[in-house]
């Protein structure tokens, strides 16, 4: 099949002496949905964070439809296809929701109207149209992280990185996401998740990455890796392999 | 903020302009149409300021430099190299933007109160510059040539500062660039993910707010006909248009305009008739920024504005943070 459009290349990020991601190499092929799971402090964020432009990688290169893009600034990355949300939503709170959209949008529509246009087109399909013109501070959590979502999908990027727009919310609201995030799979959006809820990532997942301090400890299909003693011992100690 | 408001918004601004244009026609009284010529420069001061502090959220306190530097480059090529004022004046502009260039490149990496502090210490450093250096006349300022035509100096002021308002109503309520700006302030990394660079972004911002502020220092420079380091780069400048703007409703451009009008118009009332308690100036003065800091966060604007607001849509948005806690 086709090349890879993502490749991590040996990855190490430090920070003074920890190393947060050390030597983490995978790849991503066109289409699928990939998971990074890992216990807290593993390092997934760290590595999103690398491959979305906001860290250098102390060692090792991130490589995105065959480019180099190690050093390359999170606003390049945009513009190149990459879209991301964050841990902690990032809204722009004083502003209306279809404008913290239209922003977004911009990138691909330089003219305000048409980029309002679009946003429209993106609050429809996310289903935050009906809160449209409410400041983006009065969303609740659900909303806030659907606002994440759609901002990114305002970029209309070929590769989308969600980091934990699942945790948090209540099954009903977890269940619209993970709907949501299928249907933008089905556009043919590659998408690497981090998420800590297993039944979310199981679900999703084609394929899954673990890490854990730091490091790969396994790769493959979700039911492999949670047979994998090394990834129950991750997770439940030693006493439970 | 639906269009059409928007839109009317515009049209009122508009009417306003013509009543502007035909005032000189019925104020004949020269003291009130230099008071009036002044409360328009403020005017022009206050939206410059409003660009980085109001739009971009970065509290700039040594504003006054654009003014003193757009004020020293007119009355410069004016008296020595012997330029007509209105080449001279948009020079004053060039070089203002250009100083903010310079001055934003490294100041703009800082947020909050150390961008407030080093803007402050660079416009310091200017008007001690201006001090000591011997091409600006030191402590005993400079002169230009003496045109007495109070009509002549209401109009440029006028045009002047009705171009800044807008120009920066197309660039800032019309065009992308405002919400970027807002994009900016409102949260840098998460503009950045969105594909915007902040820091093009903020020295564009600083740059659009430092030509208004420098041309209105070089329409100043010929009209007073006297410039001295105190006049044009004191840091009263500064606090003058932070007020206005605030008192207004920062990071709109009706509101430094209502701000700096209302402002201005109090001062110079209450000096004009209340001299002898100019103390009490101040304290009413100071009096009305704390209330107004603590009750209106969003200044007279916010008031009009959220009135229609609610009117229009049942849900009564949250009115945003403060400056101060959007810097923290």
């Amino acid at each position: 099949m086709a090349e890879p459009i993502l490749r991590v290349e040996k990855v190490s990020k430090a920070f003074g002496g920890l190393t947060a991601v050390n030597e983490v190499s995978f790849e991503m092929m066109p289409g699928e949905i990939l998971g990074l799971i890992g216990p807290n402090g593993a390092g997934k964020t760290t590595l999103f964070n690398v491959i979305s432009g906001y860290y250098r990688p102390t060692r090792g290169k991130v490589f995105f439809k065959g480019h180099d893009i190690s050093h390359k600034p999170p606003y390049y990355l945009a513009g190149q296809g990459i879209g991301r949300t964050f841990q902690v939503v990032k809204p722009f709170a004083g502003l209306t929701v279809l404008e913290n959209i239209t922003i977004a949008s911009f990138l691909k529509h330089p003219r305000r109207a048409q980029a309002e246009a679009h946003a429209w087109k993106v609050l429809e399909f996310t289903g935050l149209a009906d809160r449209a013109k409410v400041q983006a501070a009065s969303l609740t959590l659900a909303g806030r992280k659907r606002l994440e979502i759609s901002k990114a999908l305002a970029l209309e990027p070929t590769f989308l990185l969600l980091d934990e727009v699942v945790a948090g919310l209540n099954p009903t609201e977890a269940d619209r996401t993970i709907e949501l995030i299928l249907k933008v799979r089905d556009q043919g959006i590659t998408i690497l998740v981090v998420e800590h809820i297993m039944r979310v990532i199981m679900g999703i997942s084609d394929r899954l990455v673990v890490l854990n301090f730091g490091q790969k400890i396994a790769e493959g299909s979700p039911a492999g890796v949670a047979a994998d003693p090394g990834v129950i011992q991750a997770y439940l100690g030693e006493e439970h392999v | 903020m639906t269009p059409i408001s928007k839109d009317r918004r515009l049209l009122i601004s508009l009417v306003v302009f013509a009543a502007a244009v035909l005032l000189p026609a019925v104020l004949h009284d020269t003291f009130w149409l230099r008071v009036t010529t002044e409360a328009i420069m403020w005017v022009g001061l206050a939206l410059g300021f409003d660009v980085i502090a109001g739009y971009t959220g970065y509290l700039n306190f040594g504003h006054q430099a654009f003014f003193g530097i757009g004020a020293y480059t007119t009355a410069m090529l004016m008296m020595k190299a012997h330029w007509p004022f209105l080449l001279a004046m948009p020079a004053g502009g060039v070089v203002g933007a250009a100083a903010a260039l310079v001055i934003g490149i490294p100041t703009l990496r800082l947020r909050g109160a150390y961008f407030a502090i080093a803007t402050w210490a660079v416009a310091r450093a200017v008007q001690q510059g201006a001090l000591m250096a011997s091409f600006t006349g030191g402590p005993d300022g400079m002169r230009t040539t003496a045109f007495l035509n109070p009509q002549y100096f209401y109009y440029v002021m006028l045009a002047v500062v009705a171009a800044t308002f807008f120009g920066l109503w197309f660039l800032l309520e019309r065009a992308p660039f405002g919400l970027k700006l807002k994009a900016v302030r409102e949260d840098q990394e998460s503009a950045k993910a969105l594909g915007l660079n902040p820091t093009v972004l903020k020295i564009k911002a600083f740059m659009l707010s430092a030509i208004p502020t420098a041309l209105c220092g070089g329409v100043f420079a010929y009209w007073v006909t006297f410039i001295d380091p105190n006049s044009t780069l004191g840091d009263l400048l500064s606090d003058q248009a932070l007020v206005m703007v605030i008192f207004g409703g920062m990071g709109t451009l009706v509101g430094p305009v209502i701000g700096a009008v209302l402002i201005f118009m109090f001062k110079t009332l209450f000096w004009a008739y209340l001299s002898a308690y100019e103390v009490l100036y101040l304290i009413i003065l100071g009096a009305v920024i704390a209330l107004s800091v603590v009750f209106l966060p969003d200044g007279v604007m916010g008031i009009a504005f959220r009135r229609r607001r609610g009117r229009a849509a049942p849900t009564v948005p949250q009115p945003a943070a403060t400056p101060t806690e959007k810097e923290a």
